[in-house]
C-alpha cells in the first residue's frame, strides 16, 4: 500500500512544478505514517555548510557513489583478522550433520515474523535483536550451527558467542535462502 | 502545440478544471518527466503521470519482475515474470494512454551517463530504494540544475519532498550529509 500513497504524493508534485501552480514542497518535508495514519509536515531548511549546495562546496562534480556508501561503522570488525571462512559451513555439510543423528544445536537468529514463513527442522530461534539474553542457555561443549536469511547476521551472532569464548560453531553460508534452494526445495523463499 | 479531439475528450475533467485547463494540459503535454525506478513507487507514478498526459516519460531501471514484486508493483502482471521492469511498464502505461512517448532506459544509472540523461528532461522523480542512486540522482539533479521529487519509504513511513536547490530550499545531502553505515542498512 505504501509504496502507491507516496508515489502518488511524488506524481501529485511532478505535476504541479510543471503547471506552476500551487504550493509545492520544495523546503517541507512529509512524514507519513501509514500505520497511525498520520501526517507530519517539517519545515527544512538549506544547510549553509552543505558540501554540495552550500556557501563553500567540495563537491564539485560526481563522485564514487559506491565508495560513498559503503563505508563500515567504526568498529564494525571489517579490518580486523577474524576469519569468516573458516566458520563457515556449506548447505550440504550442514544437511549431512544434522542427518548423522549427531547431537548439534541449530540455532536461527532471524525475527518470529520470518521464523513463520520458513525454518530449518530442529532448530530453536534466537532473534539477533535479543540474542544476548539467550547466550546463557547455549552451551559452550555443544557444536553450534547458527543460521539466518542470508548468513550475515548469524556471523554477527556467531563472533558474539566467539567472544563468549565458544568454539565449536559454524555459521550455514547463504543462509535459509540457500537452504531452500539446494537442501529443501519444498520450503518457501521469500 | 495542440491537443487532438480525443485528448481533449480524454483530458475533460483537467480542461474543465481552471487551475489546468487547456494551458495547464499544453504544458503537461509539453513536459518530459524521468523516473528513477519502475518498481514500488515507479508503478503509480508512470501509471498516473502517463494518464495524466504527461508529453514524454522517461523510465531508469534495469531490474526483472520477480514474483515477490507484484504485492506492490502494479505495473507489472504474473505474466511479465522475468521481463525487463521497463518494458513492462512501458506496456502498462501506454495500454492506457497511446498518446504518451515512452522512452525506456534498461541500464544502471553511474556518473558516466546520468548527466546526459538529466539533461533531456524538465522534472526528476527519484523511486530509487538505495543511498547510492539517491546520492547520485540528488548531485546529478543539482549540477545539471533540474528540480527532484524525492520519495523513500522504510517498512510503515514514507517520506516525501522536492529538491530544487539551485532554486530554493535544500537539497538531499543538507538533510543527509552522509549514508548510514553501510552494516547498518537494512537489507
Amino acid at each position: 500500500m505504501l509504496p502507491g500513497t507516496v508515489g502518488l504524493m511524488q506524481a501529485t508534485e511532478a505535476l504541479k512544478l510543471i503547471l506552476g501552480k500551487g504550493r509545492s514542497l520544495i523546503g517541507r518535508l512529509i512524514l507519513f505514517d501509514a500505520l497511525k495514519m498520520n501526517f507530519k509536515n517539517l519545515k527544512l531548511e538549506k544547510d549553509p555548510n552543505c558540501e554540495l549546495c552550500g556557501i563553500k562546496p567540495t563537491i564539485t562534480e560526481l563522485i564514487d557513489y559506491e565508495a560513498f556508501c559503503n563505508v563500515p561503522m567504526p568498529g564494525a570488525g571489517q579490518n580486523d583478522d577474524f576469519d569468516e571462512e573458516e566458520y563457515s559451513i556449506e548447505p550440504a555439510e550442514l544437511a549431512e550433520v544434522l542427518n548423522s543423528g549427531r547431537d548439534v544445536v541449530l540455532v536461527d537468529v532471524r525475527e518470529q515474523s520470518e521464523w513463520d514463513i520458513c525454518y530449518i527442522e530442529k532448530a530453536q530461534l534466537m532473534p539477533l535483536s535479543e540474542f544476548e539474553e539467550h547466550i546463557p542457555s547455549l552451551n559452550p561443549d555443544d557444536e553450534i550451527y547458527l543460521y539466518c536469511y542470508k548468513g550475515m547476521r548469524s556471523m554477527k551472532a556467531l563472533r558474539q558467542l566467539e567472544d563468549e569464548g565458544f568454539t565449536k560453531l559454524r555459521n550455514l553460508t547463504g543462509g535459509i535462502d540457500r537452504w531452500a534452494e539446494e537442501i529443501d526445495s519444498d520450503m518457501p523463499r521469500y | 502545440m495542440a491537443l487532438t479531439n480525443e485528448e481533449i475528450n480524454r483530458y475533460t475533467r483537467h480542461l474543465t478544471l481552471p487551475e489546468i485547463g487547456m494551458e495547464g494540459q499544453l504544458k503537461f503535454k509539453e513536459s518530459k518527466i524521468l523516473l528513477i525506478g519502475a518498481g514500488g513507487l515507479g508503478s503509480p507514478l508512470g501509471m498516473y503521470l502517463g494518464a495524466a498526459g504527461i508529453g514524454k516519460l522517461g523510465i531508469v531501471d534495469f531490474d526483472v519482475v520477480d514474483n515477490s514484486n507484484l504485492q506492490r508493483q502494479i505495473a507489472h502482471s504474473v505474466a511479465d515474470i522475468g521481463r525487463p521492469k521497463v518494458e513492462s511498464i512501458k506496456e502498462t502505461i501506454l495500454a492506457g494512454n497511446p498518446n504518451v512517448e515512452v522512452e525506456i532506459y534498461n541500464v544502471r544509472l553511474t556518473r558516466d551517463n546520468i548527466l546526459a540523461l538529466f539533461e533531456q528532461y524538465d522534472v526528476i522523480v527519484d523511486g530509487s530504494d538505495n543511498f547510492e542512486t539517491r546520492y547520485l540522482v540528488n548531485d546529478a539533479a543539482y549540477f545539471t540544475k533540474k528540480p527532484l521529487v524525492y520519495g523513500s519509504i522504510f517498512r510503515f513511513e514514507g517520506q516525501i519532498t522536492v529538491f530544487h536547490p539551485n532554486h530554493e530550499g535544500p537539497c538531499y545531502r543538507c538533510l543527509y550529509s552522509n549514508p548510514p553505515p553501510a552494516n547498518l542498512v537494512p537489507s
